[in-house]
C-alpha cells in the first residue's frame, strides 16, 4: 500500500510541475486567455507593412476558383498586403465545424442558407449593420442597400435574420425536376399522375427524396402552408390544419401517399440521388444543379430541366412547391481582421465573382446582372431552377424541424401511414407537436 | 458447496481490499498529524516553507526543488487559477460585446467570460490544488522521518543517492509516473469535465463564447428520466434506446463468442482440410478496415442497393409482400426497425467472429492434453469432451474478455453508425422528436446530439448513464463469471 502511495505521490509531483510549466507558458502567450485574441490591439492598421491575415473556407470543388478570386481580391486592394489562407470545408457541414469552436473558425466561410439561424444564434456570423455599411462605402463605393437590391429577393431574404443582413448570397441552390424526353413528354411532365404513369409504361421510375424536411416540405408549401421561426429558436408549422389556400394538411399528405404508393415511384434516401440516377432505372428525378452533369450523362444531351409537376390534393391539381435555398458567404465576428474579412466576403460574392463562379462551376448566380448573362440563361439546370423559383419558398426553421419531418417523409415512403383521414390527421398532429416543441 | 465457499472467499477479498484502502488513507492522515505535532521547529516550518526540513538535514537540492514547487503552485494560483476559480459558482456573468474600430478595421471585444474555459480551467486548478495538498502533507511526513532518522544517527541520503534509488529500488515509480500523468490529464480531467457539464445548461442556446451557460442542478437528469419540465419524449426515447443497447450488447457478444468458438473448432478439426487457408480467409475480414467493409455492406443492403435488386429479380420481394411481411417495394434490410435490428446483429457476426476465432484458436491450442487423453481412455465421446472439458476451460480462460466484449459492444459505435446512419430514418414520430432512432445505441444517440444538435448537457447526462450501465454490468459480471479461485481447478 505504501508503495502504491509513493507511486501516486511521484505522479502527482510531476503533474504539479507540469501544471506550473503550463501556466507559465500560458501567461507569456496571452495575458488574458479569456480574451479571444490578446494581440489584436497591437495589430497594425491597414496600409502598414504587416500583412493582413485572413482565413477562408470553401467547398473542395471551389478551391481553384477561390484561389483565383483571392488573387483578384489582392489585385483590387493592391495598396495593402494580405496573407490569405484557403481551407476546405463543405458548405453543407460548415455549421458543424464552425460551431465546434467559433473562435478557431475561419474568418470568411461559405455555408448553406438553412444553417443561417443556428449560426446567428451561436454568434458565429457578423451582423452587416450600419458600421459595416460605412466600411463598405468607404472601400468599395457600394452601399449595403445596393448590394441587397443587386441580388435576388429570395437570396437576400434567407441572408436576413430579424431585419439584419448576416451574409452575402452568391449562388442559388434549390431543387427542380430532370427528366429523360425519350420516355416522358412535356405534357406528361406537368402532373405527378401522368408522369408516374408514363414512367411505368416505359418500365422506368421517378425518383425523389422523401425522408428530408427540405424536399417533402415542398408539397406543403405548394398547398400554401408555411413554416415560421420564433425568436427563441422554436419552429412553428401548421401542417395539420388548413392552409391559406383552403387545402387541408390531410389532403396534401394523401396526395403524397398517392405518389409514394405508385409502383413507378422510387423513394431515394437523402444523399443517394446521384447514385440512383447512375443506376439507369430512372426516367425522371427531383434534384438540383449539382446533379446536372449526372442527369446529362444518363438522360442524354437532350435532357430536360423544368419545374416540379402538380399533384392531386382532394379534387384539384396543386403545383408542387420547393425550398428556395442559397449558398451564402459569412464573416466570423471573432476574425482578427473583421473589416477586411467582410470586404473579402463581399468581393467573393460580387457580380464579377458570380460570373466567374458560373463559368467555372456552372452554379446559378443570385446577382440579377450575372443571371441575365446570356450564357447563364442558356444553362439548362439554371433555367430549370429559375422556372421552379416562382414556386419556391424561403424556409426558415429551427433545429427541431429536421428529424420529425425526415421521419414523416419516411413514413410516407414506407407507407406506414394509412390513407384514411383519421390516421393521416393523427400522423400530422404528432409531426406538428414534434416540430413545434421547445428546445431542451 | 465449493461455489459458496469461493463466493465467501471472494467477498472477503473485496472487503479486505476496501478496508485496506481506507486504512491507508487513515494512516496517511495519522502520519501527517503525528509529523505536524511531534516534529521539531524545522518540520513545523515545512508546513509553510516546504523546503525547510530538507534544508535542516542538508538535502539542499531537495529543499530547492520543494521550494520551487511551492513557488510554482503559488504563482499558478495567483496568475492562472484566480482568473477562473472565483467565477466557478456562476460560470461567468460578463456577456461578450463587440465594437468595431474603423481605424484598425478590427473588432474590439470587452473582457467577456467564457463559461467553458471557466469550467475547464477551474477543474484543472482543483486537480492541481488537490495534488499540491497531498504533496504538502507527504512532504511533512517525509521531513519528520528525516528528523527521526537523524535523531537515531542513521545515514541520510544525498540527492545523488536518492536519484539512484529511483533507478534501482524504486524503479517502478520512475516507470509508472508517465502513464499515471497521462491518465490524469487525458482521462480523469475529461471525465470530471463531462460530469460537471451534465449539471449545466450547455446547449445550442448557451454556446460560449457568444453566450454563457450556468449550473442547473439535476434538471437534465430529471428530463432524461421523463420527469417532465422539458419534453416527455426524451424519457420515452431513452428507455427504448437503452433497451436496444442492452439487447444488442447481449446478442452481439453471445453470437460472435460462440460463432468464433464453433468456427475455430471446425478449423481445428482433423477432418478439415487446408485449415490454414480457411483461417486466412476469415482473418482477411480483419485486415480490411471496418469502416470500409461496413459502408460497403450498408450500401449493398440499402433500399435500392444490390441485394434488394437481386431479391426483387428472383421474386423474393414480391413473395414477402404477398405474405404480408413487408409493405414496401423493397426489403427494408436496414431501414425498418425489426429488420434492421436483426440485420445489424447478423452483419456484426461476420465482422466479429474472426476476432473471437483467433482468441479461441489460441486457447484451444493450450487445452490440457492429459485431461483430454484420460477422457478419451474413460470412453467419453466428442460431445461429452467438448461439454465437460473444452467448453469449461474456454469459458474460464476467456471470461474476462467476454465481459470486456460486452462493455465494448454497449459502446460499439462503428457498426451501428456506419451501417444505419445513411439508411435508417425512424418512422416513430416520438423517437424522431428526441433525435433518436430505434437502432441507436446510447453512444450513437449521444454522438448525434452533440454533433448535430450541440446538446452537450444531455449528451453528458447520457454519457454518465452509459458509464453507470457499463460499471454495473462489469461489476456483476466479474463477480459472477470470474470467481476468485477458479484457476486452481485446472492446475
Amino acid at each position: 500500500m505504501k508503495k502504491l502511495f509513493a507511486l501516486l505521490l511521484a505522479a502527482m509531483m510531476i503533474v504539479s510541475l507540469a501544471a506550473c510549466n503550463n501556466s507559465a507558458s500560458e501567461q507569456s502567450q496571452a495575458p488574458d486567455p479569456g480574451q479571444s485574441d490578446g494581440a489584436q490591439n497591437t495589430a497594425a492598421p491597414g496600409g502598414s507593412s504587416d500583412p493582413i491575415t485572413l482565413t477562408l473556407w470553401g467547398a473542395e470543388e471551389d478551391q481553384d476558383l477561390l484561389a483565383q478570386l483571392v488573387e483578384e481580391f489582392k489585385a483590387e486592394y493592391s495598396d495593402y498586403t494580405f496573407d490569405i489562407q484557403i481551407g476546405v470545408q463543405s458548405e453543407s457541414t460548415a455549421k458543424d465545424t464552425i460551431l465546434t469552436d467559433v473562435e478557431a473558425g475561419a474568418d470568411v466561410y461559405a455555408f448553406a442558407s438553412d444553417q443561417l439561424t443556428d449560426l446567428v444564434a451561436a454568434g458565429a456570423l457578423l451582423a452587416l449593420d450600419d458600421t459595416m455599411d460605412q466600411v463598405l462605402q468607404s472601400y468599395t463605393g457600394k452601399t449595403l442597400d445596393e448590394i441587397m437590391s443587386a441580388n435576388s429577393a429570395g437570396s437576400v431574404e434567407v441572408s436576413t435574420y430579424e431585419d439584419t443582413l448576416y451574409a452575402f448570397p452568391f449562388s442559388a441552390d434549390g431543387y427542380f425536376m430532370f427528366y429523360d424526353p425519350t420516355y416522358i413528354s412535356a405534357e406528361q411532365a406537368q402532373s405527378w399522375d401522368t408522369l408516374l404513369d408514363a414512367a411505368e409504361a416505359a418500365g422506368k421510375r421517378v425518383g425523389m427524396t422523401l425522408a428530408s424536411g427540405w424536399y417533402n416540405a415542398g408539397f406543403f408549401y405548394g398547398a400554401g402552408f408555411t413554416t415560421t421561426l420564433n425568436a427563441d429558436g422554436t419552429t412553428v408549422i401548421d401542417w395539420n390544419g388548413t392552409s391559406a389556400d383552403g387545402i387541408t394538411g390531410v389532403q396534401v399528405t394523401q396526395g403524397m401517399l398517392g405518389i409514394a404508393s405508385h409502383p413507378a415511384f422510387l423513394a431515394i434516401a437523402d444523399g443517394d440521388v446521384s447514385n440512383q440516377i447512375n443506376s439507369g432505372s430512372l426516367a425522371a428525378v427531383i434534384s438540383g444543379c449539382w446533379d446536372s452533369s449526372t442527369a446529362e450523362a444518363n438522360f442524354g444531351d437532350d435532357y430536360v430541366a423544368c419545374k416540379l409537376p402538380t399533384f392531386t390534393c382532394g379534387d384539384q391539381q396543386v403545383q408542387t412547391g420547393s425550398v428556395a435555398s442559397y449558398k451564402l458567404m459569412g464573416v466570423n465576428p471573432y476574425a482578427e481582421n473583421t473589416g477586411w474579412a467582410m470586404l473579402l466576403a463581399e468581393f467573393l460574392t460580387n457580380e464579377q465573382s458570380q460570373v466567374t463562379r458560373f463559368e467555372q462551376r456552372a452554379l446559378a448566380p443570385t446577382n440579377a446582372n450575372a443571371s441575365s448573362d446570356p450564357s447563364v440563361a442558356a444553362n439548362k439546370g439554371v433555367a430549370g431552377l429559375a422556372e421552379q423559383s416562382a414556386y419556391a419558398v424561403v424556409q426558415t426553421v429551427g433545429q427541431r424541424f429536421w428529424d420529425p419531418t425526415a421521419s414523416f417523409g419516411e413514413q410516407i415512403a414506407q407507407g406506414t401511414i394509412a390513407s384514411d383521414d383519421a390516421s393521416v390527421q393523427a400522423a400530422l398532429d404528432s409531426l406538428v407537436e414534434g416540430v413545434n416543441s421547445a428546445i431542451e | 458447496m465449493n461455489e459458496s465457499a469461493s463466493a465467501v472467499g471472494y467477498g472477503g477479498k473485496v472487503k479486505r481490499s476496501i478496508s485496506a484502502f481506507f486504512g491507508a488513507i487513515g494512516s496517511f492522515f495519522a502520519d501527517f498529524g503525528r509529523a505536524a505535532a511531534k516534529g521539531d521547529a524545522f518540520v513545523k516550518l515545512s508546513l509553510i516553507w516546504w523546503g525547510a526540513g530538507y534544508l535542516r538535514r542538508k538535502q539542499f537540492v531537495k529543499a530547492l526543488i520543494m521550494t520551487l514547487l511551492e513557488v510554482g503552485v503559488i504563482l499558478f494560483s495567483i496568475f492562472f487559477a484566480s482568473q477562473y476559480v472565483p467565477k466557478f459558482n456562476t460560470l461567468g456573468t460578463v456577456q461578450a460585446e463587440q465594437i468595431f474600430n474603423m481605424q484598425t478595421m478590427q473588432m474590439e471585444w470587452n473582457d467577456y467570460d467564457h463559461s467553458f474555459m471557466i469550467l475547464l480551467f477551474s477543474l484543472f486548478s482543483f486537480v492541481v490544488w488537490f495534488v499540491a495538498l497531498v504533496v504538502w502533507m507527504k512532504n511533512t511526513v517525509n521531513v519528520y522521518r528525516l528528523q527521526l532518522a537523524a535523531e537515531r544517527g542513521k545515514h541520510i541520503n544525498s540527492f545523488a543517492e536518492d536519484v539512484k534509488t529511483y533507478l534501482d529500488k524504486k524503479f517502478h515509480i520512475t516507470l509508472l509516473s508517465l502513464p499515471v500523468l497521462g491518465i490524469v490529464i487525458f482521462t480523469v480531467i475529461p471525465i470530471l469535465l463531462l460530469v460537471f457539464v451534465a449539471f449545466t445548461n450547455y446547449d445550442q442556446n448557451h454556446m460560449p463564447p457568444n453566450s454563457l451557460f450556468t449550473w442547473v442542478g439535476l434538471d437534465n437528469f430529471v428530463s432524461l428520466l421523463g420527469g417532465g419540465g422539458l419534453t416527455v419524449t426524451f424519457g420515452y426515447a431513452f428507455v427504448r434506446v437503452l433497451g436496444w443497447t442492452l439487447v444488442w450488447a447481449f446478442f452481439s457478444t453471445l453470437t460472435t463468442y460462440f460463432g468464433g468458438i464453433l468456427l475455430s473448432l471446425l478449423l481445428n478439426s482433423k477432418l478439415t482440410r487446408g485449415s490454414r487457408f480457411w483461417r486466412l480467409l476469415f482473418v482477411i475480414t480483419i485486415a480490411v478496415p471496418q469502416f470500409v467493409s461496413l459502408l460497403l455492406v450498408s450500401n449493398m443492403f440499402s433500399n435500392n442497393g444490390i441485394i434488394n435488386t437481386l431479391c426483387s429479380n428472383v421474386g423474393l420481394t414480391d413473395f414477402l409482400r404477398n405474405a404480408g411481411l413487408i409493405s414496401t417495394s423493397y426489403i427494408p434490410f436496414l431501414s425498418a426497425p425489426g429488420w434492421a435490428h436483426v440485420m445489424i446483429i447478423f452483419i456484426n457476426i461476420w465482422i466479429g467472429v474472426p476476432y473471437q476465432m483467433l482468441i479461441a484458436t489460441g486457447v484451444l491450442g493450450n487445452l490440457p492434453v492429459d485431461q483430454l487423453e484420460s477422457a478419451r481412455i474413460d470412453g467419453a465421446n466428442k460431445t461429452q469432451t467438448f461439454r465437460y472439458i473444452t467448453m469449461p476451460y474456454l469459458l474460464q480462460v476467456t471470461a474476462p474478455s467476454l465481459v470486456t466484449d460486452f462493455v465494448k459492444n454497449i459502446n460499439n459505435f462503428n457498426v451501428i453508425y456506419l451501417l444505419t446512419d445513411r439508411t435508417f430514418v425512424t418512422t416513430n414520430q416520438a423517437m424522431a422528436n428526441s433525435q433518436a432512432r430505434e437502432v441507436d445505441l446510447l453512444v450513437t444517440w449521444l454522438f448525434r446530439l452533440t454533433q448535430d444538435y450541440y446538446n452537450y448537457k444531455m449528451a453528458a447526462v447520457i454519457g454518465i448513464m452509459v458509464f453507470i450501465v457499463c460499471a454495473v454490468f462489469t461489476l456483476i459480471a466479474f463477480n459472477f463469471i470470474i470467481r476468485g479461485d477458479k484457476e486452481g481447478v485446472y492446475q
